[in-house]
């Protein structure tokens, strides 16, 4: 229904102006954003207004809509620099993963090969209740093919791993209370079709200021005698926390401690220094800064009471992001953790997506941000130490390879 | 009586206040001293308690805040904020400190522990002479219709920090400076407003800082004058007594 609203949106703003007047109206407000938002007064060294001068009479004599997305395309590249793009309007809806809702199945996912895959169940959750395992496929959701929509999305340059992800997401969520009947190719490659109950998501409700409220979540459990710790949000602070230092604290026998950040979007930027205080027993270290325009801050952490000092893994991957890649790749960088999975998500700032006039997507950074190591995060994101892969056939046979490379790397740390 | 004795204090200010088209900076801040209440309230201000409000309107963030000071150098402040939890943050003598759940406790140092002891200052209004040794008048600049001198206050410690006064009232309405912090040095600007009489001190209720990126109002709403605090509420909290011991000796 939320398409269809859109779709006519578009379809009677296209209308109710002539076309070219609706990429002008674009090119302005791409224009004016980039002038207004941009962490550099003078946005990539350029003189913005010369920019403005030299674009504009080429948009409007673009004969096509397609002449003048491309026009603003270069103009956005002029910049050199990444997160800033235009997303056609087919792509954009389908990446606008605001088109689900609130309810879940239980399942997580991600795109391995070309494919939707099960590469997680919430215990208790609808699901789980039906059999649905880690490794399954997931060929059709809501009666939406997802492999087509994977190749359509997954073939524009502009388009993240995290974006493909996430509306892959998207598209397993719907209202709490309602059903999502999907097909799913089991460990034999045998079609199932399921109606699934969509309830709750895991966690605990909680708000920061406005935000969405949002279901946040924190386990930690022992692997043998390494401790392992995993949240989806950093965010709920009080709890998290609290969590994370009762981990801490409670971990001085253990051999090391796994962070699992993999699908982690991020969250309040802060708890990266917080938490990073319970790892980090030198004054003075510094996970990375962040280049604003009127400003420049330093992520400086403030090593707390009770430190851990152990072998320390965080685990990432392509839907790790913001608040979680200056985490890893702080600590990474300070040479306090290795780093297991795959590519994080290169979007440690809060870049965000508007639609313009002509219905396209427009993609922003608002700030830099360089590691400590000199890196910046936005657009590269941080790179494993120990690139692993998760795999169909791994998931299959009930296999965590990156937590199983994790806890291999921790046990030679502490041979004697 | 308060309202009344500050009304007159307002009026023989204004008549006692030099026809000069640029008056001294001394002046310009003992006329604020006086316009606030006077030399003679402030030194009768021995300690006070204060509560008030805090808003990140566009993060639609909110808090509370209260703040305890005692002369001549001990303050304590906490602000409870949602989804953050407790910052809190203190002066006992030369010691400056912090200690939040998001960041935990650190104890300041450098221009950054100068510059908060000398805004833990109780009286820092009446006493601007003993924290900025130089004092300059740049000027009169028009701010929201109203003309206003512009002083530039230099400490021993720190940057400079801009202060504007209305021609008219006295009042100090802007304050414009780079606050050294652990994050680094962030570009300040507290717009104060809503002057009302707190125990026989006028203070704005209502503060506007900009911070680098955030912006949030402060409405002050009560201001207890000279009460008994305990010692025990400017002592170190334990984790941060931990790091004053551990930090080498000067």
């Amino acid at each position: 229904m939320t398409r269809l609203i859109l779709l006519f949106a578009v379809a009677w703003s296209a209308l109710g102006q002539p076309r070219s007047q609706l990429d002008l109206d674009s090119f302005e407000k791409v224009w004016t954003t980039v002038r207004d938002k941009h962490w550099q007064a003078r946005p990539g060294g350029l003189d913005w207004q010369a920019i403005h001068d030299e674009y504009r009479p080429r948009v409007e004599k673009a004969a096509s809509h397609a002449e003048a997305q491309a026009i603003l395309q270069e103009m956005l590249g002029r910049l050199k620099q990444s997160h800033f793009a235009i997303i056609p309007a087919p792509v954009y809806s389908v990446i606008d993963d605001s088109e689900g809702g609130p309810g879940s199945t239980g399942i997580d996912a991600r795109v391995l090969e070309g494919h939707a895959i099960v590469t997680g169940v919430d215990p208790g959750s609808p699901a789980e209740k039906q059999g649905v395992r880690p490794g399954w496929q997931i060929e059709r959701t809501h009666g939406i093919d997802l492999d087509p929509l994977i190749k359509q999305v997954g073939s524009n340059p502009a388009i993240h791993e995290l974006q493909l992800n996430r509306a892959v997401l998207a598209r397993l969520s719907g209202p709490v209370g309602g059903t999502m009947e999907a097909a799913f190719l089991d460990g034999s490659d045998k079609t199932i079709e399921l109606k699934l109950n969509l309830t709750a998501p895991r966690g605990v409700l909680s708000s920061f200021g406005n935000l969405p409220t949002q279901h946040v979540w924190f386990e930690n459990k022992r692997i043998g005698s390494t401790a392992y710790v995993r949240f989806n949000l950093f965010l709920d602070l009080p709890r998290v926390m609290a969590g994370f230092q009762q981990t801490v604290e409670s971990c001085k026998p253990c051999d090391g401690l796994i962070i699992d950040l993999r699908g982690n979007p991020g969250g309040i930027g802060g708890m990266a220094m917080g938490m990073a205080g319970f790892l980090v027993d030198k004054p003075n270290q510094r996970l990375g800064t962040m280049y604003l325009r009127d400003s420049t801050l330093n992520f400086v952490v403030n090593p707390r009471a009770e430190v851990f000092t152990g072998p320390v893994a965080v685990l990432v991957d392509s839907n790790s992001a913001s608040t979680s890649e200056i985490f890893a790749g702080g600590l990474k960088d300070l040479g306090r953790a290795r780093i297991f999975g795959t590519k994080t998500a290169a979007a440690a700032l809060p870049s965000a997506f508007e639609r313009l006039p002509n219905g396209d997507g427009f993609q922003y950074a608002l700030a830099n941000y360089i590691s400590q190591g000199g890196q910046p995060l936005e657009g590269l994101g941080v790179t494993p130490d120990v690139v692993v892969e998760l795999t169909r056939s791994a998931l299959l046979a009930g296999h965590d390879p990156v937590v199983d490379s994790a806890l291999d790397w921790i046990r030679r740390q502490n041979k004697p | 009586m308060n309202r009344r004795v500050l009304l007159i204090s307002l009026v023989a200010a204004a008549a006692g206040f030099s026809a000069d088209p640029l008056p001294s900076a001394e002046s310009v801040l003992d006329r604020y001293v006086q316009v606030t209440g006077g030399r003679q309230a402030y030194e009768k201000r021995k300690s006070e308690i204060s509560h008030g409000t805090l808003e990140y309107t566009s993060l639609g963030i909110k808090g509370s805040i209260t703040r305890y000071a005692a002369e001549p150098d001990k303050y304590y402040a906490a602000l409870d904020i949602e989804g953050l939890g407790k910052v809190e943050m203190g002066i006992n003598g030369p010691v400056a400190w912090e200690n939040s759940a998001l960041l935990g406790p650190r104890v300041k140092t450098g221009v950054e522990r100068a510059e908060a002891i000398r805004e833990g200052n109780m009286n820092s209004t009446s006493n601007w002479r003993k924290l900025y040794p130089k004092v300059q008048n740049a000027g009169v600049e028009t701010l929201d219709g109203e003309e206003c001198y512009k002083v530039i206050m230099t400490p021993a410690e720190g940057q400079p920090v801009v202060g504007y006064y209305q021609k008219k009232t006295g009042l100090q309405v802007k304050i414009t400076t780079v606050s050294t912090t652990q994050m680094g040095d962030i570009p300040v600007e507290l717009i104060a407003s809503d002057y009302k009489d707190f125990g026989g001190i006028l203070e704005p209720a209502k503060v506007i800082q900009k911070a680098g990126p955030q912006e949030f109002t402060i409405t002050l709403q009560s201001v207890e004058a000279n009460p008994a605090i305990p010692a025990e509420r400017f002592a170190l909290p334990d984790e941060v007594k931990k790091l004053v011991d551990q930090a080498p000796a000067k």
